[in-house]
C-alpha cells in the first residue's frame, strides 16, 4: 500500500465492502464501550486515518502473544487491524531476515520518528544483557534506542508488562518489564499470558480512532478490558455464593460446573476480560473449560503460590517453625514461673510479727 | 459458775462492749504494702495463677453475691474484691509481668485501707460466686488471699483481732476455757447426761465451740446424748475442745495453725480414730479440708460432721429416730462451709427425712444456697451490721417462701446470725439446730 | 521479594509472624501460670474420680445452675449466640477451611455461604450488643479495662472486614482480602496478651474447679 494512502482507500482496494467496513467499525466501537452514535465517528476516523508505522520488538518471549493474535480462520477484526497498520518490523510475520530486516527497522524508525508505535512482547534481561540479543544487539539496548523516538509503547503480554515467566523466582536472567526500563514514554500494558487477541486489537483501534492512549488503571492496563475481575463476571459465580465447589477435577461438582475456588481459581484477584470476551472468537475460557483461572494477567502470577492452592490458603513458612515457637514459649513460661516460685519461697521463709 | 445459756441480747451486749475502745493497728503505709505483698506471694500458686489469668470481666459473679444483690453497688462485685491480688500478680508474678507492669497500678496503702471493708465486711467467704463463674474461677479463694494480705498488713478488724489474740494467747474465746466447759459438763451430769470428759484414750473425740457453750449448750448436750445412744467410745477434752478457728476467719495463718495443732496433737495423743465436729461450718472446713495441709501431713484420724455421723449410725442400725407423723415441715439452711465448701449436703436432709419431717427446699438450695450473711464470726464487727442485715433479708425471704414451719440449720454461727437478723426485723420464724432436733427424737 | 503487594505480605510474612507470636505467647502464658504449681492436697478426698470431675466441670460450667439462671439469662443467651455464630462463621466457611488446611494439614466439610452470611451478621450484631452492655451496665462498666475493649475490637474488625470481603464491597477484592487477613493477624498477635486467652484458659480453669470441688463431693 502506498504510504500516503488512507485506510479507507486501502480497504476498498482490498475488496472490503463498505458494509464489511462498517461492521468492523461497529465491533470496534462496542469493544471500546462507545455508544452506537459513535460508530459514525469511528468510521470517519478510520476511513481517513493514515496507517501508522508499528515496530514490533520481540524480546524474551515464547511468541505466544503473536500466536494468539494471528490464530484466526476467517477475516476477523484482528486481521483487519493488520491491514490498518503498517507493521514494519515483526520477527515472525515479516518476510525479510538478517541484515535486511534490521535495515528496514532502522529506516522505518527514522522515517516515522516521533510517530511510530512501539509494540514489545517478552521481558528484557538486565542481569546479563547478553542473555537475549537480536543481531548482536542486546534487548536492553534495542529497547532504549527504539523507545527514544516512538510515540507510545504497547507492552503486549505479561512478560513485557510485568516480567512474566522469565521474571518468576529465581529470575536467573534478571528479567524486567518494559516500564522498568522506559520511564519517559506512555506505556500501555496489555497483560495476559497471552492477552486475548481482541484486547490487543481493541487498544490499537482506540489509538487509530482517537489518536490517544486509552484510560489506564494503576498498573497501566486499559480499564476497558482490565477494569473488572474475572470473579465478578464469571458465570459460575452463583455456585461460589451458594458454596458449591468442585473438590477435584473429575468429581460430581466438576461435572456439574461448580465453582473452582477450591481448585485454586484466582478469579477474584485477576483483572481481565476472559469471562466476557472469552477466547477463540468467544468460544470459551479456562473456567468454562473446567480449569481455574491462573491469574495470568497479574504481576508475578507465577509466584503467588501454586495454581492449585486456593486464594484463602496462607503462603507462609513452615510448621516446624511453630513447634520452635511453642518450645520457646514453654521455656519462657517455665523460667518465669521458677522465678516467681523463688519469690514465693523467699516470702514464706521470712517470718514477721 | 453460771451455766445458764446466755441470752441473745446479753451476747449482743457483750459484742458491743468489745467494739468500744478498740483501734486499728498503727503501721506505715510502706510497711503495710510490703507485708501485704509478702502474704500475696506466699499464697499464690498454680491454681490461683490460672484463675487470675482467666477472668472475662463478665460480671456474673456480682449476680451471685448477696451483698451486691442487696445494695446493687458494683464495688461489691466479687471480682473487684480480689482486684488487689490480680494487680500484684500481674505486676510481679505472672508469666507476662514484664509486659503488664507498665500498664498495671501498684498496690498502695490507700488501696489496702479501702479493701478492708470489701473483704471483711462485704464478703463472708460463702463461695456462691465460685458456683456461677463460667470460667470456674474460685473467686472466694482469691478473696481469701486478699484477706491474708490485709491481715499481714495489720488490717484485721479490731474486734476480730481481739478474738484472734485471745485464741492465740489464752486458748479461749469470749472467755470460754476449760473452767467453763467443766462447769457445763457438771451441769449436764446433774441432768443425767453423761459426758466422758478428759479421757486419755477414745475412738471418738467430740469438739464444741464457745458459742455453743455460751448460747446453745443444748446443742452440746444433744451431741452427747446422740453419741451415748449410738454407743460410741468417746470423749471431750477440756484442754482441746474449741473447734472454732479465728485464724482462718481473719486470714491469720499462725493462729490458725496453732489452734489446729492443739486439736491434732491431742487427738493423736488419745489415739482418736474419729474427730467429731460440732455444728460449725468453718470449723468443719478447717479440720476436714485444711488441717492436713497446714500440718504438712495426712491426719491420723477421720474428720466427721454430726450429720454424717448420725446418718451413718442410722444406716448401720446403731441409732434409731422417731418418725413424726404430724406433717411438720422444716426448711434446712445449708451452712456454706459445711455444704457448698464441705460436701455435706445430702446427709442433713436424710436425717431430717428419717424423722418423718417434710423437708421444703428454698429456691436457692444446696450448692447454690444463699449465705446467712454472717460469715462465721463476722458478727463481732460493729461495722457492716447494716450490710449483713440487708443480706439476711434476702435469706429470710427465701426461707419464708419455702413455706415451712421452722428453719433448721447445722451451724451455730448461722443459727446466731439468723437469730440476730430475726431480732432486728421482728421475724417470728422458729430457728432450730439439727442435732437438737435429732436429740429430741431419739428412739428408745 | 520485589513488588510484594499488601496481599502477598498478609498471606506470607504477616501470617508467619502472627502465627509465631500467637504460638509462642499462648504457650508462654499457659505454662507460666500452671507451672507455679501447688502443693498436693493432703486431706482425705471424699471422691477419687478427679479426672471425671475435672472434665465434667469443663462441660457443665457452660450451663449455669438453675438458681442463677434468671439473673444471668441475657448474658447466658448472648454468650451462646455469640460463640456459636462466631465458630460457625470461622470454621465452616469454605475459604476458611482451605486456610486451616494450609496451616494444619487437614480440612473438613463446609456449610452453604448463605448460612455463613447469616451467622456472620449475627456475630457482629451480638458482639456490638455485648459491647454496649459492657459500656453501660454498672458492674461491667466498673470492672472493665482497656483489655476488654481492645479484645472486642480486634475480633470485631475481622468479622466486619470478612463480610466486606465476602460482599466485594468497599475496595478492590485483593485489598479487602489483604485487610481481612491482616486484621486476623492483629487478633492472633493480641491473643496471648489479653483477654482472648480465655479461649485457652477455659479448660484448665474449669478443670481445676472440677477436681477441687469434686474431691470434696461437691459438683463444681
Amino acid at each position: 500500500m502506498r504510504k500516503n494512502q488512507n485506510l479507507g482507500e486501502y480497504l476498498q482496494m482490498q475488496g472490503v465492502s463498505r458494509r464489511g467496513f462498517l461492521k468492523f467499525c461497529s465491533a470496534t466501537a462496542s469493544l471500546m464501550a462507545l455508544p452506537p452514535s459513535a460508530v459514525a465517528q469511528v468510521a470517519e476516523a478510520l476511513a481517513t486515518a493514515r496507517r501508522p508505522s508499528v515496530i514490533w520488538l520481540s524480546f524474551q518471549e515464547c511468541t505466544g502473544c503473536t500466536e494468539s493474535l494471528t490464530r484466526s480462520h476467517a477475516p476477523t477484526v484482528e486481521s483487519l487491524i493488520f491491514d490498518a497498520i503498517s507493521l514494519d518490523y515483526h520477527h515472525t510475520l515479516q518476510a525479510a531476515a538478517g541484515h535486511g530486516a534490521e535495515a528496514a527497522r532502522e529506516a522505518a524508525m527514522e522515517e516515522n520518528s516521533g510517530e511510530y508505535i512501539l509494540v514489545v512482547d517478552g521481558s528484557i534481561p538486565v542481569g546479563n544483557p547478553a542473555y537475549s540479543t537480536i543481531a548482536g544487539i542486546s534487548n536492553l539496548d534495542m529497547l532504549k534506542e527504539a523507545a527514544e523516538h516512538c510515540f507510545a509503547i504497547v507492552a503486549v503480554g505479561t512478560c513485557a508488562a510485568f516480567g512474566g515467566l522469565p521474571n518468576a523466582q529465581p529470575n536467573p536472567t534478571g528479567a524486567v518489564s518494559v516500564s522498568e526500563i522506559v520511564k519517559d514514554k506512555p506505556i500501555i500494558n496489555v497483560s495476559g499470558c497471552p492477552p486475548i487477541p481482541v484486547v490487543i486489537t481493541g487498544v490499537l483501534a482506540h489509538f487509530l480512532t482517537f489518536g490517544t492512549i486509552p484510560e489506564l488503571d494503576a498498573l497501566g492496563r486499559p480499564t476497558a478490558f482490565f477494569g473488572q475481575n474475572i470473579h465478578d463476571r464469571c458465570y459460575r459465580r452463583p455456585f461460589y455464593e451458594r458454596g458449591e465447589f468442585a473438590e477435584t477435577f473429575d468429581d460430581e461438582g466438576a461435572r456439574k460446573g461448580w465453582c473452582l475456588y477450591k481448585l485454586g481459581c484466582k478469579g477474584p484477584t485477576t483483572y481481565n476480560a476472559c469471562a466476557t470476551l472469552k477466547w477463540n472468537q468467544g468460544t470459551s475460557f479456562p473456567i468454562q473449560a473446567g480449569h481455574g483461572c491462573i491469574g495470568c494477567s497479574e504481576p508475578q502470577f507465577w509466584d503467588k503460590g501454586g495454581f492449585y492452592d486456593p486464594l484463602s490458603a496462607g503462603q507462609w513458612g513452615s510448621r516446624d517453625a511453630l513447634l520452635g515457637a511453642a518450645a520457646a514459649g514453654a521455656a519462657l513460661g517455665v523460667g518465669s514461673a521458677l522465678a516467681a516460685r523463688a519469690r514465693k519461697k523467699r516470702a514464706m521463709a521470712e517470718e514477721e510479727a | 459458775m453460771n451455766t445458764e445459756p446466755m441470752s441473745l441480747q446479753d451476747f449482743r451486749g457483750l459484742l458491743t462492749n468489745m467494739c468500744e475502745g478498740v483501734s486499728g493497728r498503727d503501721l506505715s503505709d510502706e510497711d503495710r504494702v510490703r507485708r501485704a505483698k509478702k502474704a500475696f506471694a506466699q499464697k499464690l500458686n498454680g491454681h490461683r495463677a490460672v484463675d487470675l489469668d482467666s477472668c472475662l470481666h463478665c460480671g456474673m459473679c456480682a449476680e451471685a453475691c448477696h451483698f451486691y444483690e442487696a445494695t446493687q453497688d458494683e464495688k461489691y462485685a466479687p471480682v473487684y474484691k480480689y482486684r488487689l491480688l490480680r494487680r500484684f500478680y500481674r505486676r510481679e508474678m505472672s508469666p507476662m509481668r514484664w509486659f503488664y507492669r507498665p500498664f498495671t497500678r501498684d498496690i498502695s496503702g490507700a488501696d489496702l485501707k479501702e479493701w478492708q471493708h470489701l473483704v471483711y465486711e462485704a464478703c463472708t467467704g460463702c463461695g456462691r460466686c465460685d458456683m456461677i463463674c463460667p470460667m470456674g474461677i474460685k473467686i472466694s479463694a482469691a478473696i481469701r488471699v486478699v484477706r491474708h494480705g490485709l491481715a499481714a498488713a495489720g488490717y484485721v478488724p479490731p474486734e476480730m483481732r481481739i478474738l484472734r489474740d485471745e485464741q492465740r494467747d489464752q486458748n479461749t474465746q469470749f472467755g470460754v476455757g476449760a473452767e467453763k466447759l467443766k462447769a457445763l459438763v457438771a451441769e449436764f451430769s446433774a441432768q443425767g447426761i453423761d459426758v466422758p470428759l478428759d479421757r486419755d484414750q477414745a475412738d471418738v473425740m467430740l469438739l464444741t465451740t464457745a458459742v455453743e457453750v455460751l448460747l446453745f449448750p443444748d446443742a452440746l448436750a444433744a451431741n452427747a446424748r446422740i453419741l451415748n445412744k449410738a454407743g460410741a467410745d468417746w470423749t471431750i477434752r477440756s484442754d482441746a475442745f474449741e473447734a472454732a478457728n479465728v485464724g482462718i476467719i481473719t486470714g491469720d495463718d499462725p493462729t490458725m495453725d496453732l489452734a489446729i495443732k492443739r486439736i491434732v496433737d491431742k487427738a493423736k495423743a488419745c489415739g482418736v480414730k474419729t474427730l467429731l465436729m460440732p455444728e460449725s461450718g468453718h470449723a468443719y472446713q478447717t479440720m476436714r479440708w485444711e488441717a492436713a495441709n497446714e500440718m504438712g501431713e495426712p491426719l491420723t484420724f477421720d474428720v466427721v460432721s454430726m450429720p454424717e455421723f448420725i446418718s451413718s449410725a442410722i444406716a448401720k442400725g446403731r441409732l434409731t429416730l422417731n418418725k413424726q407423723s404430724n406433717g411438720t415441715s422444716v426448711t434446712y439452711h445449708d451452712p456454706c462451709r459445711l455444704s457448698r465448701k464441705g460436701g455435706v449436703t445430702q446427709q442433713p436432709r436424710d436425717v431430717l427425712a428419717a424423722m418423718g419431717l417434710d423437708v421444703r427446699e428454698t429456691a436457692s438450695t444446696g450448692r447454690e444456697n444463699y449465705c446467712c450473711g454472717g460469715g462465721c464470726g463476722e458478727y463481732v464487727m460493729c461495722k457492716g451490721a447494716d450490710l449483713r442485715q440487708k443480706a439476711f433479708e434476702i435469706k429470710r425471704r427465701e426461707l419464708d417462701e419455702a413455706g415451712a414451719d421452722a428453719v433448721v440449720t447445722g451451724c451455730a454461727n448461722c443459727r446466731m446470725n439468723l437469730m440476730i437478723g430475726a431480732d432486728n426485723s421482728g421475724w417470728q420464724m422458729p430457728i432450730t439446730s439439727l442435732v437438737e432436733t435429732v436429740a429430741a427424737n431419739l428412739a428408745d | 521479594m520485589e513488588n510484594m503487594t499488601l496481599l502477598d505480605f498478609a498471606r506470607g510474612p504477616g501470617l508467619q509472624w502472627a502465627l509465631w507470636i500467637f504460638t509462642f505467647g499462648v504457650v508462654w502464658r499457659l505454662v507460666g501460670a500452671i507451672f507455679l504449681l501447688a502443693r498436693k492436697d493432703l486431706s482425705k478426698p471424699r471422691r477419687h474420680n478427679s479426672l471425671v470431675a475435672g472434665i465434667g466441670a469443663v462441660i457443665s460450667r457452660s450451663a449455669p445452675a438453675h438458681a442463677f439462671e434468671k439473673k444471668i439469662r441475657f448474658q447466658h443467651v448472648t454468650g451462646y449466640a455469640w460463640h456459636f455464630a462466631l465458630f460457625i462463621s470461622v470454621l465452616f466457611f469454605a475459604p476458611h477451611i482451605l486456610f486451616f488446611e494450609s496451616v494444619l494439614g487437614f480440612g473438613w466439610p463446609h456449610l452453604p455461604n448463605a448460612i455463613i452470611l447469616l451467622t456472620g451478621v449475627i456475630a457482629i450484631g451480638v458482639l456490638v450488643a455485648l459491647l454496649i452492655r459492657r459500656a453501660t451496665h454498672p458492674v461491667q462498666r466498673f470492672i472493665s479495662n482497656a483489655d476488654d475493649y481492645i479484645s472486642i475490637f480486634v475480633v470485631l474488625v475481622p468479622l466486619i472486614t470478612g463480610l466486606l470481603a465476602f460482599a466485594h464491597f468497599g475496595a478492590r477484592y485483593e485489598t479487602l482480602l489483604a485487610i481481612h487477613l491482616l486484621s486476623v493477624e492483629v487478633m492472633l498477635i493480641w491473643f496471648p496478651f489479653g483477654k482472648l486467652m480465655h479461649a485457652v484458659m477455659t479448660v484448665p480453669a474449669r478443670f481445676q474447679a472440677g477436681t477441687a470441688f469434686g474431691r470434696r463431693g461437691v459438683k463444681a
